[in-house]
């Protein structure tokens, strides 16, 4: 989420995604480049790369 | 002389029928032609190709829609996602992630998944109902979600157990293409766009 924390670092911004591997849907609320809120609460997130 | 003139008339009907045999392979060959957009479906056109690329967007057709305050509608849907797939010279993007995941909706990527899935684990086909299920529409959504995929030709009638369709074998593997994933990207501006 590189334009999270860079283009987009002050804005809140919702992304709505889905799992790779089974059909759960994941949405994520990042505001001013930090994660707020996931959904559902068990959605694993790295932060980071590398 | 008669036969000077008859040679001539064996001729010129064999040239004729040879032309109308050369028509008949041509129009075969030819795929079959979409109408022209209409000036609403071509604006849907002109915003995606300004907006893919920008913010690594590979943006959908339902969301430029939404954009450009178009009623949303499969059959407007299918006619502009039939031009993007007709015509992958109008972007890179089409080119690089392929036009499944410019067209399709998050709903009816995640109904591919569910028959992609079960299919590639060797499970049975799930029923509308469990696909309704796992992906959390009513069965009526289920249903017009997989006529649009088979419209699409990612999914075909098939005669067995489950909703009746199996899976088109290129959109088993679908790596590296996008096809069927989504991140759509909400900001508080009312913006919106997929990113890859």
């Amino acid at each position: 989420m590189l334009l999270v924390s860079s283009k987009l670092a002050n804005e809140k911004v919702t992304v709505d995604d889905s799992s790779p591997e089974s059909t759960a849907r994941i949405q994520v609320v990042f505001d001013k480049g930090k994660l707020v809120r996931a959904e559902p609460t068990t959605a694993v997130f790295f932060l980071g790369g590398g | 002389m008669n036969f000077v003139h008859n040679r001539r008339l064996l001729f010129a009907a064999t040239i004729l029928l040879l032309l109308v045999c050369a028509g008949q392979g041509t129009s075969k060959q030819t795929p079959k032609k979409q109408g022209r957009l209409n000036s609403q479906e071509q604006k849907v056109i002109n915003y995606l190709v300004a907006d893919w690329g920008e913010d690594y967007s590979v943006t959908s057709v339902d969301i430029a829609m939404a954009a450009l305050k178009m009623k949303q509608s499969d059959e407007t849907r299918f006619r502009i996602a039939s031009h993007i797939k007709a015509h992958p010279e109008l972007h890179e993007i089409i080119r690089r992630w392929g036009w499944v995941t410019l067209v399709l909706t998050p709903d009816e990527k995640l109904i591919a998944r569910t028959l992609i899935n079960a299919e590639r684990d060797g499970k049975p086909q799930p029923t509308v109902a469990e696909i309704a299920k796992a992906v959390g529409v009513t069965e009526a959504q289920a249903d017009r979600g997989l006529s649009m995929l088979e419209r699409y030709e990612i999914l075909q009638r098939a005669a067995s157990k489950g909703a009746g369709y199996k899976v088109v074998p290129r959109y088993i593997k679908w790596e590296p293409r996008l096809d069927f994933i989504f991140h759509k990207v909400s900001l508080d501006s009312g913006r919106q766009f997929n990113t890859n």
